[in-house]
């Protein structure tokens, strides 16, 4: 009798400590920023270095996918960098980022047909942002102070991605910013045409970073350890297998390949943290009233530079 | 004004003031008192977003209600008051009107977009679906709630039927009328401001504040722009009172 109960014991312990509760992410709808995520999940990346994950939310913009943190649904997420800094310094989520997801790939588009020809046409029109302090809100409006127009003209409306090729194309916005595949889709579908990639309003600005929670890391290092690696693996693996990676992209979009094409041409995947853009999102939104808060060390504890080379040791 | 109403509102008050300064819960899930108070300020006088000010998001909330509720009300209330009168028309309407209540105008708002756009128009139609049935049933009940005696009683006075319409009917299903505008202006309300969730293309609207609220992550202002939601509504309710209590007097 004892000999059983040892063995079932033993056998209960080895089974739960393999099965460590699955780490709980959550990424963004249908944006093909976070094709890593998605890669890794079709390509197994995450069961080969023994860690279990649970998609915990898909949202529609990234200030949603932060609310996730605040009500403690998600343990990691893949999402903007303007987002986190927001909700972390607004005190709504606490929040780390361990490695960069991609740089660039958002775009500006305006109506196939539109008379616009460059942002200053832009004065005094709609303009739609997926939401307030977004990668792309920030974007837009860097473009616009650029340019040295006023932001005071300027019309921004908050619509989720979806909803801009729509209201494009019926008229009800003169021009809408946001991640691809959307401007993709709206080039394909012969209603947009691209107005400024987002690399012609800021070379090589960070946009998706992988981001966790301070506490989940604390307790849980090692795990998210694994989950680095893996997501360093899967960006290796779309700059070594295009063809496969946009069939990972069509299925997780349901967007066709000459879209996903076109989208993927815009995007730079890396998983290096992109620490001085990153600082430059702070000072951003500082300046632009969206954060109140005025430690100028607050860049510098959000991120984890180092998080990346930890993790291959 | 009596006392005990806010006695209960203050009490609720300091405890809340009270659970935040032990922490009990973390201040982005629960923002103190304080906090919304300061968040008040902010959509009062800085704006969310930033130069966007409270009282032009509530104005453009107040007209797209107004909009979607009157025409409502200039609806639904005619059509009542006819089908409650005539039993044919009513066996005529009512299935599709039975079909269609359910449906909550929030489902409405794909189609709604698609046909209206993203402005005062569509937002109007949300509104207008879910202030329409309540409307149009409380009339046709207080039709059908009239004492059928008066009815008979005016027929003996040799009164036509026009007459009966306008001098029985008519001032006879007024309460019940009442009872559906204050019901559909709640729910048109409410409708409102889920309806501005999705986006408004004027760029104000007292729900689309509040979302803008939740986009930056400042709850303090999230419940106090709720607050002015429930505040805007129960004088709008309070005004209907009025207004009724005016009119039987009239009447």
């Amino acid at each position: 009798m004892k000999k059983i109960m040892l063995s079932l014991t033993a056998l209960f312990l080895l089974t739960t400590s393999a099965f460590a509760d699955p780490v709980r992410v959550g990424y963004l709808q249908s944006d093909i920023h976070q094709l890593p995520f998605w890669v890794a999940l079709e390509k197994g990346f995450f069961e080969k270095e023994g860690v279990t994950v649970t998609v915990a939310g898909v949202f529609k913009a990234g200030p949603e996918l932060m609310s996730g943190f605040s009500a403690g649904v998600l343990d990691m997420g893949y999402v903007g960098a303007a987002p986190t800094i927001t909700a972390v310094a607004n005190k709504a989520a606490d929040v780390v980022m361990l490695a960069q997801v991609n740089t660039e790939g958002s775009a500006l588009i305006v109506g196939k047909d539109s008379p616009v020809k460059n942002i200053k046409d832009l004065a005094g029109k709609t303009v739609a942002i997926p939401g307030f302090s977004t990668v792309q809100d920030a974007l837009f409006r860097k473009a616009v102070t650029v340019q040295g127009l006023s932001l005071d003209r300027q019309k921004t409306i908050v619509l989720k991605p979806p909803e801009m090729i729509g209201a494009l194309r019926s008229g009800q916005i003169d021009a809408f910013i946001a991640w691809e595949p959307f401007p993709a889709k709206a080039v394909s579908m012969d209603t947009g045409r691209y107005l400024l990639y987002s690399r012609d309003i800021w070379k090589d600005h960070p946009c998706c970073v992988l981001v966790a929670g301070r506490e989940y890391l604390k307790k849980n290092e090692d795990q998210a350890k694994k989950i680095v690696r893996a997501h360093m693996q899967a960006v290796a693996y779309i700059k070594k297998n295009p063809r496969e990676s946009m069939a990972v992209a069509v299925k997780y979009t349901g967007m066709d390949e000459k879209t996903i094409q076109l989208a993927m041409d815009n995007v730079k995947y890396t998983h290096i943290l992109s620490v001085a853009g990153i600082k430059e999102y702070t000072d951003f939104l500082r300046n632009l009233k969206y954060i109140k808060n005025d430690d100028q060390s607050f860049a510098d504890r959000i991120m984890l530079p180092d998080f990346t080379e930890k993790s291959v040791k | 004004m009596k006392k005990e109403k806010f006695l209960l509102i203050v009490v609720l008050i300091i405890i809340w003031q009270v659970l935040s300064l032990l922490k009990v819960f973390p201040p982005y899930k629960l923002p103190s008192p304080v906090d919304v108070v300061r968040g008040f300020g902010d959509l009062l006088i800085a704006g969310t977003p930033p130069g966007y000010l409270l009282h032009k998001h509530a104005l453009y909330s107040l007209y797209r209600v107004l909009w979607g509720y009157g025409l409502a009300c200039l609806l639904s209330i005619p059509l009542g008051l006819l089908m409650g009168w005539s039993k044919s028309l009513h066996t005529m309407l009512s299935t599709l009107v039975d079909i269609v209540r359910p449906i909550p105008p929030l489902a409405w708002i794909p189609i709604a977009i698609l046909w209206f756009g993203i402005g005062m128009k569509s937002a109007a139609f949300i509104i207008f679906l879910g202030a329409f049935p309540p409307i149009l049933l409380s009339t046709i009940s207080g039709v059908n709630s009239i004492n059928p005696r008066l009815i008979e009683a005016a027929k003996t006075l040799h009164a036509g039927e026009k007459d009966i319409f306008f001098k029985v009917l008519l001032p006879g299903s007024i309460p019940s009328i009442f009872t559906g505008m204050r019901i559909g202006i709640g729910i048109a309300w409410m409708t409102l401001v889920a309806a501005e969730f999705t986006g408004v293309k004027e760029g104000y609207g007292l729900g689309y504040m509040i979302m803008t609220s939740r986009d930056l992550q400042l709850p303090g202002e999230i419940i106090a722009g709720m607050l002015v939601i429930g505040v805007i509504g129960l004088i709008i309710d309070k005004g209907i009172r009025i207004a009724e209590a005016k009119i039987i007097k009239w009447n």
